[in-house]
């Protein structure tokens, strides 16, 4: 069996954690922008070539995949190893929010 | 050559990207256009209505197929291409409100610009302190090249000295960028 080597990706950036977010279904460049400064609420704009040099990085750790291309726009989709990854990454998140949740009051 | 374009030869080291781009910027404000860049150096720009464009530099090696999604993705985002000089990617975008100006949208995608940079000095950097030493051999066997040799031997060493400190820059500009 191979050895769960996952945990050395994380933390990711708060970019990659985004980008990653989005690829749960395919889309192509220009729509992971759009989608990630949606689904954040204006909080977090990823530019081309912050999104670009993370797509590279993502397709070579097989992260993701690319799974269409027309009209030189390419779609990637997360791989089960991006899926684990995320997963663990939301896991984190969880665990720092809650416990911020837990001082809010007092701050 | 048609008078309304102008060609300067202007110098940049590596890690002065950011003094570029203002450069450009401050040429297209006077009414000067980048409309394309070559090597070595060299900037040809056209005339027309003075606008406020930003300008903004990637560094990127790939295929052609991969240039061409590069730049797709690019112009999707409102970005458009002008050219490459070596491996150095020209973006420009006109300042307008509610327009995002950054390629790159934090520190970590900008330090792996520069690590980009860093691996192709690198190997030169390699590659010239190995080739120094071989040809420090002919030293000690006089022969009628000799002097051609020395020289270029000389030379060999001060381009050496040349990325030495551009890598030692490059690095001092990555850890400026880490602090942030």
């Amino acid at each position: 069996m191979l050895r769960d080597d996952t945990n050395k990706y994380l933390p990711l950036t708060e970019s990659t954690y985004y980008i990653m977010l989005t690829l749960v279904e395919p889309l192509h460049g220009y729509a992971v922008m759009k989608k990630i400064e949606e689904i954040s609420k204006g909080t977090v704009k990823v530019g081309p070539g912050t999104l670009y040099g993370a797509f590279t990085l993502l397709e070579k750790e097989e992260l993701i995949v690319k799974v269409n291309e027309e009209d030189r726009r390419k779609s990637y989709v997360l791989t089960p190893k991006g899926k684990k990854v995320l997963m663990k990454q939301i896991k984190r998140l969880e665990i720092m929010t809650q416990k911020g949740l837990s001082v809010i009051d007092v701050l | 050559m048609v008078e309304n374009t102008i060609r300067k030869i202007k110098w940049f080291w590596v890690w002065q990207d950011e003094q570029e781009e203002a450069w450009l910027r401050s040429m297209s404000q006077k009414g000067w256009h980048l409309s394309s860049v070559g090597l070595p150096c060299i900037y040809r720009f056209r005339a027309g209505e003075p606008r406020d464009y930003v300008y903004r530099l990637d560094y990127q090696t790939f295929p052609k197929k991969d240039k061409q999604e590069y730049q797709q993705l690019f112009r999707d985002a409102g970005w458009e291409y002008i050219g490459e000089m070596s491996a150095w990617q020209y973006f420009r975008k006109e300042v307008k409100e509610e327009e995002p100006l950054e390629i790159f949208t934090d520190v970590e995608s900008k330090i792996a610009k520069y690590k980009r940079i860093l691996t192709f000095l690198w190997l030169f950097w390699i590659i010239l302190i190995v080739v120094i030493p071989v040809r420090g051999i002919s030293f000690d066997n006089p022969y009628p090249w000799w002097g051609v040799i020395q020289a270029t031997q000389v030379f060999t060493l001060l381009i050496w000295l040349f990325f030495t400190y551009a890598v030692i820059r490059l690095m001092l500009r990555i850890r400026q960028l880490r602090r942030l």
